[in-house]
């Protein structure tokens, strides 16, 4: 198999955004999380407490959801990269490829925010 | 629903990532028998939880993986396109299903589980060995020739080429993982890497880098539609999370100074114990 260098460098591209989106998406979200939890912690003060949110808990809960609302966008946020990736490099079968898996994520997304 | 404790939360998930990391399997197939047996979650929310966890799990691994150059990531897309609806359809399958069928379908996969961890070791995870199984494979198909690729291996310190076979058995059984991915919280790792590598003729290494990247949009679709039925609990998932992250940062770290044949045995051993406890609880003994 013979890979050539022009091959060589839109996979290194390929995984450089994947890697980059990947890893800005993780820490943006996890940042969020972790300070709706210390939020949560301090009004709480450690005891246990009931899933459904209280009044005096909506703070935490909006800074946690948003956090949990940019993790589950990061996969898909990847894919729009690789179709752009995709589309540079003139790409048709991955971008193709990669439309399909977009538009299944976005059907599960529009159902989530209905 | 009982009140939960932060504390028990956070250590579930250490726990879950810790152990998940460490074994090679995702951390939903513990976290979800230990949020209904020990936390008395019900099921859905558990499952739910578990996807969220899995999601942020799986980024992590995605990211150092890409980084590192081992996943095909054309591969991964290309299999994504079968998980992904699965993931929808388990969504909804879960959605309408007794508690119980969902309580006795995860005993099941507990079992097989096991089984893979108990005898077939190398099926899950295998860092130690070099990668045996290059594929010859003739087809010269627009595809085939895409997905083809190498990367480059610490251990062997060489560049190890391959190419990918079988590509409508691996979309076939990527559909499958997907839906079991989604009913049951857990990443599908366990049905995708053996099929990638043993089927499909990717290396190891390879099949579970893939393996991660694709988890990372099923288990998404997957949560979406929990989060469409008001399973998704913020509360829940923010320590669980942040405990499945750290834990696999440490697992990985342990991994790598600890031969782990012994301890995959006995945790195989640990969830027959917890598949039991599952049907137990299905049948109210417990």
């Amino acid at each position: 198999m013979k890979i050539t260098g022009h091959d060589n460098l839109k996979e290194s591209r390929l995984n450089k955004w994947s890697s980059l989106t990947f890893r800005l998406g993780i820490a943006v979200s996890l940042a969020l999380i972790v300070i709706g939890f210390i939020t949560l912690f301090i009004i709480s003060g450690g005891k246990d407490i009931q899933p459904l949110v209280r009044l005096d808990q909506i703070p935490a809960a909006i800074v946690i959801s948003i956090g949990i609302l940019i993790l589950l966008l990061t996969p898909i946020i990847q894919v729009m990269a690789a179709i752009v990736l995709f589309s540079i490099a003139r790409d048709r079968l991955f971008i193709g490829i990669s439309a399909a898996v977009l538009c299944f994520a976005a059907i599960s997304l529009a159902l989530a925010l209905i | 629903m009982n009140e939960v404790n932060l504390w028990a939360l956070g250590g579930v998930g250490l726990v879950a990532g810790l152990l998940g990391s460490m074994l090679g399997v995702g951390g939903g197939i513990l976290i979800v028998p230990i949020l209904t047996l020990a936390l008395h979650l019900p099921i859905k929310v558990a499952i739910a939880s578990s996807l969220v966890a899995i999601v942020a799990n799986s980024c992590t691994a995605a990211g150092m993986y890409t980084k590192a150059r081992v996943t095909n990531i054309r591969l991964g897309l290309l299999l994504e396109t079968t998980t992904t609806p699965g993931a929808i359809i388990g969504g909804f399958i879960a959605a309408v299903i007794a508690p119980s069928i969902l309580s006795a379908l995860f005993g099941l996969v507990l079992i097989y589980a096991a089984y893979i961890m108990i005898t077939r070791q190398h099926l899950m995870y295998d860092d130690t060995q070099p990668d045996s199984h290059i594929v010859q494979n003739n087809s010269t198909d627009n595809l085939s020739t895409s997905l083809a690729s190498s990367y480059y291996d610490r251990n062997l310190d060489r560049v190890i080429t391959y190419k990918v076979t079988r590509i409508p058995v691996g979309l076939g059984t990527s559909f499958f993982a997907g839906i079991l991915s989604s009913l049951l919280g857990v990443g599908g790792g366990i049905v995708n890497v053996p099929v990638m590598h043993l089927v499909m003729g990717v290396p190891m290494k390879v099949a579970i880098a893939t393996s991660a990247f694709i988890i990372t949009i099923t288990a998404t679709a997957g949560a979406l539609i929990y989060y469409y039925y008001g399973h998704i609990y913020p509360f829940i998932i923010a320590p669980l999370t942040i405990g499945v992250v750290i834990g696999s940062r440490i697992g990985v770290e342990l991994t790598q100074r600890a031969g782990g044949i012994v301890l995959r045995r006995i945790f195989g051993a640990l969830l027959i114990i917890v598949a039991a406890m599952m049907f137990f609880k299905i049948a109210d003994i417990i």
